[in-house]
């Protein structure tokens, strides 16, 4: 039995082509297409007019991180470290400090992450144990003219919402 | 020497010299707008002033600024400032100066006078041309080889390869082209383009010389350094080639001489290969006789021109997207009255010189604007097509274009002089 082979046709080599200029002013019709139609109307060209009009941003899209709660709005990290251990860019500093509650033991009392740092890949929201952290924000346009407004802080991390529902998050493989 | 003389004196020279550092900024905005439209974006069409774009035209304005302010700056292992300083000057100057004896409207005359409308009136022509742009490399060898160091100098390299390679098919290919006018005066050449071949078919060199107008406009990309020949500023391989040591004012001139070499050698094209300023079945004496029914057919032609881009202006100039009060709107608004404004303007001066004028020596000057309106038209297209080509064809690889240049072009166009040259004795 042979191996089946799969020939592909190799172009370029027919006299036409060695001729070159035939091709080029084949290609040249297909961008003067490109050109003219986009020139007689421009509402046909494939651009989004960004700042005014943002992109749609699905529920898998790994925006900026945030933190969740409990339905009683109590942090629900535990200070496992899993994300600060995984994160490759060594974005997160954690402090572990004593709960209180009868909920777990631990809590953070800080929760650094280094946007300038991040790299977005995820990881931390893959490690959580807890479902603590999340990076379904929406936010995808983070900017400031500072280092220290780069740093988010627990507060900040807290306050931050989804931009999802429950189900549409689930939905995107979470 | 006459007030008449020093006057045609002044707007000759001024029309060499002004009139290729504006279509610096009409070719950039062409590049730019042009390449996003072949790509479907929509390229710089954001900078504006009190809200008017001008289609993206202050995006040039903005970048000029920028570059002026910029850091000029000498890197401190450069030992010869002197040609580090002279290089990007040549370049320019070089480009300017072969624009020279371009002619951009027929031999006006004038109180019994003739002026030859170049900006240096010469029938040097088109060996000044050579011989000019045959310098411009040497600016860009000069920057390479000052700027001392790899990027620049293999850039300085390539180009220097290049254009000696590719100046003798161009050469080769005028020669033709001069066997067939017989004479090397770009006036001349213009003049012959205006007879008709068969009593109906405009005489143009690109229907004279098929082969030689191929060859002439590959050899002058080439000498333009434009893409598929840009390999001495390959981004990809060497940076900026030539350039890369250069910024703020002296980069701003390397650019602006790209661009004037650029509408240089597309004014020489039109001029060799595309009848120059004549106007397709109307020569000069043909015009200057009927110039009052022309004058008709104008008056009559450009408001419905105008009606056509009006509407293209309304319908192109507004946001795509929801927008309060849309300012774009707005913009347009005055943008068709300009339009309009300048149409009436235009009826009123044509009216004059109907009503006043006509059947002297204004019939002269008005056949010259036709032709200089015409050659600038033709100009632009020629621009156009640098830019088209830019943005369609992948660059060549070196060893490519030197086998392109030397394997083909060389013995093709040879050929095209032997086949000229027969052809023209058969004639005789």
């Amino acid at each position: 039995m042979s191996i089946k082979v799969k020939t592909i046709v190799r172009n370029g080599r027919s006299w036409q082509e060695r001729l070159y200029l035939i091709e080029v002013f084949k290609g040249m019709a297909i961008t003067f297409r490109h050109f003219l139609s986009n020139f007689l109307d421009n509402s046909k060209l494939a651009v989004r007019h960004y700042p005014e009009v943002k992109p749609e941003i699905t529920p898998r899209w790994r925006g900026r991180h945030r933190l969740t709660t409990h339905e009683d709005g109590t942090i629900k990290c535990v200070a496992c470290y899993m994300c600060q251990t995984n994160c490759p860019a060594q974005c997160i500093q954690i402090e572990a400090g004593e709960r209180g509650d009868d909920r777990t033991e631990k809590v953070p009392v800080k929760f650094d992450i280094d946007l300038l740092e991040c790299i977005y890949c995820g990881y931390c929201v893959e490690a959580c144990p807890m479902d603590a952290i999340r990076m379904d924000t929406g936010i995808f346009s983070v900017t400031s003219s500072t280092r220290e407004e780069m740093k988010m802080s627990i507060d900040q991390l807290l306050a931050t919402k989804g931009a999802f529902s429950e189900e549409e998050y689930k939905k995107g493989g979470a | 020497m006459t007030l008449q003389d020093i006057i045609l004196i002044i707007i000759r020279v001024a029309f060499g010299a002004f009139v290729p550092l504006c279509f610096v900024a009409v070719s950039v905005w062409m590049e730019r707008r042009g390449a996003s439209f072949i790509q479907d974006r929509s390229g710089p069409n954001r900078a504006n002033i009190l809200g008017f774009r001008a289609g993206g035209l202050v995006q040039n304005l903005a970048d000029a600024v920028k570059l002026f302010f910029k850091e000029d700056v000498i890197p401190g292992h450069i030992k010869h400032k002197f040609y580090f300083v002279l290089a990007p000057i040549i370049v320019c100057v070089t480009a300017l100066v072969s624009f020279a004896v371009v002619p951009f409207a027929d031999t006006l005359v004038l109180g019994g006078k003739e002026y030859l409308m170049q900006a240096i009136p010469t029938d040097l022509g088109i060996l000044w041309f050579l011989a000019i742009v045959g310098f411009s490399v040497y600016g860009i060898i000069l920057a390479g080889w000052s700027s001392h160091s790899k990027y620049g100098m293999l850039g300085g390299l390539r180009a220097a390869a290049q254009t000696i390679s590719y100046e003798i098919p161009m050469v080769l290919a005028i020669i033709s082209l001069l066997v067939v006018y017989g004479t090397v005066s770009l006036n001349e050449m213009a003049q012959f383009q205006g007879q008709l071949l068969f009593g109906f078919i405009p005489m143009w060199g690109v229907l004279l010389q098929p082969l030689g107008v191929i060859i002439f406009i590959i050899a002058a990309f080439a000498e333009a350094n434009r893409v598929p020949f840009d390999l001495a500023e390959g981004e990809s391989e060497l940076v900026a080639g030539y350039h890369v040591e250069y910024s703020g004012l002296k980069f701003t001139i390397f650019f602006m001489g790209e661009y004037v070499a650029m509408f240089a050698s597309s004014a020489i094209i039109v001029t060799l290969y595309f009848g120059g300023y004549q106007i397709p079945w109307f020569n000069t004496a043909t015009l200057i006789k009927y110039a009052v029914p022309v004058t008709l057919l104008l008056m009559i032609v450009t408001p419905v021109a105008a009606k056509f881009i009006a509407a293209w202006i309304r319908k192109n100039n507004v946001s795509h997207y929801e927008r309060e009060n849309d300012p774009r709107v707005r913009e347009a608004n005055v943008y068709i009255k300009i339009v309009w404004g300048t149409v009436i303007l235009l009826e009123a001066i044509l009216f004059l010189y109907l009503v006043f004028a006509s059947g002297g020596a204004a019939d002269n000057i008005l056949v010259a604007c036709l032709q200089v309106c015409t050659f600038l038209a033709k100009t632009t297209c020629m621009l156009f097509v640098y830019v088209w080509v830019r943005w369609t064809l992948p660059r060549f690889r070196y060893d490519q274009l030197q086998k392109l240049g030397w394997n083909v072009l060389l013995p093709l166009s040879l050929l095209n002089i032997f086949v000229t040259s027969a052809i023209v004795v058969a004639l005789s």
